[in-house]
């Protein structure tokens, strides 16, 4: 018993601290498991994907019927996502498990400097032809593939970079059980001209199939241990959906200098367990 | 049918789909206590598909978990499906091929999955 409210206790603070810093609960999941639990590595992803399907899936759902997500651009890159995840979810049985918390240790550092630069990624809203280009109401009157993609305000651009950018997200959230938005969100915001509250609700759509698709073949491989993921995945999903209503109550900013140190140390420490 | 009404249909779907996976999945997270089941110490049972139905009925904890680790990992799926139905619905042929094709990968996942 203490060992299941431990794991639900510990998935409602990686989901209430993914949720107010919009981060996905796998960056904090699989250290979680791996360093706190000593769970396998492979393990510990396959429970991340878990967690992640169910928070995305919640809030995919509130973002669709707000009208906020783009599901016709969603679908067209999580095609890849998906694609790419499949392929990872095969590359994940077949490396060392050092070598993913080596490059789980690198996706830490990355996000840690990134937060602690304090960069946020510019809402490219490009208004410019989005008139005659779609009808939101219909969306019928496009002529191209491409434009038939926009939404209200604004064009999609370089779907090619996208595409690419998808199949590195889907790779990476398959090998790492995350849900790849630090990946598709600044790609679909700066690269493909997406406003960014657009860009952040398709991801967030997107990341459901792509870690269905990888989730699958853990799930089928014996990579999921459901005693474990089925507490940390209701914890996680109850504390997001907590912190989702209380978001505006936090000071974000002391939080956030928090977590980059807490990312840097575990980092360091996902390194050592890759190395040694 | 709009494409606003018809993102209102598939969230729906989604959020229909997504509290009835988390509602299984607090039912095995429920016979987990009542079986005293220790998460961290006791080994993980194995997914075999044929024993499903008989655990499930029988109320023992792993036929409760995997139905919820299973519905919860295909409620994107359900969600790719709806919005399959509503693309062909509105004639939108593109789309609707390309959800097809969202799901075939799905579909292959599952193959691949149970090939290793």
């Amino acid at each position: 018993m203490t060992d299941l409210l431990l794991l639900v206790g510990c998935g409602s603070a990686a989901g209430a601290l993914g949720a107010l810093l919009g981060l996905g609960g796998g960056i904090l999941i699989v250290p979680l498991l791996t360093l706190g639990f000593d769970l396998p590595f492979r393990e510990a992803v396959g429970v991340s994907l878990v967690c992640v399907i169910a928070t995305s899936s919640a809030s995919a759902s509130v973002y669709l019927r707000r009208g906020i997500a783009n599901l016709r651009l969603g679908m067209t890159l999580e095609l890849f996502t998906a694609a790419a995840a499949l392929v990872g979810g095969l590359i994940a049985f077949a490396l060392p498990e050092r070598v993913l918390a080596i490059l789980f240790a690198g996706l830490l550092a990355y996000v840690a400097i990134v937060m602690a630069r304090g960069r946020e990624p510019e809402a490219g809203i490009d208004l410019a032809g989005a008139a005659e280009a779609v009808d939101p109401a219909t969306g019928t009157s496009q002529s191209s593939f491409v434009d038939r993609l926009a939404g209200e305000g604004y064009r999609v651009r370089n779907l090619g970079w996208g595409v690419a950018g998808s199949m590195v997200a889907g790779l990476l959230s398959a090998l790492l059980g995350i849900g790849g938005g630090v990946v598709k969100v600044p790609l679909m915001n700066q690269v493909m001209r997406v406003p960014l509250r657009v860009a952040t609700a398709t991801s967030n759509l997107m990341i459901g199939v792509t870690a269905s698709s990888a989730g699958l073949i853990y799930l089928l491989r014996g990579g999921i241990d459901p005693y474990v993921a089925a507490p940390t995945a209701l914890g996680v999903f109850a504390g997001a959906g907590v912190a989702s209503r209380l978001a505006h109550r936090v000071d974000l900013g002391l939080l956030r200098t928090a977590f980059v140190v807490i990312l840097a140390f575990t980092a360091i420490q996902m390194l050592a367990r890759g190395v040694s | 049918m709009n494409m606003h009404s018809l993102d209102r249909r598939v969230g729906l779907t989604l959020a229909v789909a997504a509290a009835g996976s988390m509602c299984l999945l607090a039912a095995g997270v429920a016979t987990m206590v009542a079986g005293a089941v220790q998460p961290l110490t006791d080994p993980a049972p194995k997914l075999d598909p044929g024993r499903l139905g008989s655990d499930v009925a029988a109320l023992r904890a792993e036929g409760w978990l995997w139905l919820g680790l299973i519905a919860v990992i295909l409620t994107p799926a359900v969600r790719v499906a709806a919005s399959l139905v509503s693309f062909a619905a509105a004639r939108d042929w593109r789309q609707t091929a390309i959800a097809f094709a969202v799901l075939a990968v799905v579909a292959l996942s599952v193959v691949v999955g149970y090939g290793g």
